[in-house]
């Protein structure tokens, strides 16, 4: 059953959206500069899964976001 | 503004070393995030993110040795890999007789204990490949 998000497992997601992006400019710019075919070919392809992995995390902030409560809870 | 003329400021090496060592850096940051998560599914997302990076590392990591960017550590010497052994062989002998003065030899399995996948079975290919992190798409 899905239960809302705690502020740590936000922090983590949101880490690891950042994490996504720089990856996913750094298989970019080594994909357009690098001269060796085997990393161009491979960084293309990590470009992708990069991009996938950012719309995963994406998701799971918006599957939660529903189930967010709008006020501190006391307990 | 950007021009296209795509020149490498970094060697191919740098480039790629770069990536790598980010991709060390995350899978470990997901392993952490997959550890610290309270909901299952997060749990999940997390598990399925860690195996896809550590599997592009790996990927990564191959093609940089085929291209002589990354040079592996020497091999370790054959008596050292003895002396390892021989020291944690003790070692594990101690380990078990305290253990066994600890439970008085009634070692209690918890239910499910046989199930457990042993070391050996994991390096005879029983690793999963890992699945895409399709959890939430």
């Amino acid at each position: 059953m899905m239960q809302p998000l705690t502020a740590k497992e936000l922090e983590y997601i949101v880490d690891s959206i950042s994490n996504e992006d720089l990856l996913m400019k750094q298989c970019a710019v080594t994909a357009a500069t690098a001269t060796t075919p085997g990393i161009r070919q491979l960084c293309l392809q990590f470009q992708q899964v990069h991009e996938q992995n950012y719309n995963t995390l994406l998701s799971a902030l918006n599957a939660h976001q529903s189930l967010a409560p709008t006020q501190p809870s006391n307990s | 503004m950007y021009q296209n003329h795509h020149q490498a400021l970094l060697p191919d090496e740098d480039l790629a070393y770069t990536i790598l060592a980010d991709l060390k850096r995350v899978t470990r940051e997901y392993a952490t995030g997959a550890t610290e998560a309270n909901c299952d599914n997060v749990r999940q997302m997390f598990t399925n993110l860690m195996n896809t990076t550590l599997h592009l590392q790996g990927d990564l990591y191959r093609i940089m040795k085929q291209n002589n960017m990354y040079s592996a550590a020497s091999p370790c010497l054959k008596q050292e890999i003895d002396k390892q052994i021989q020291q944690n062989k003790q070692n594990l002998q101690k380990t078990q007789q305290l253990v066994q003065s600890i439970t008085g030899g009634h070692q209690q399995h918890p239910p499910g204990f046989a199930n457990l996948v042993t070391p050996d079975q994991v390096h005879q290919g029983n690793m999963q490949h890992p699945q895409n992190p399709s959890y939430y798409s």
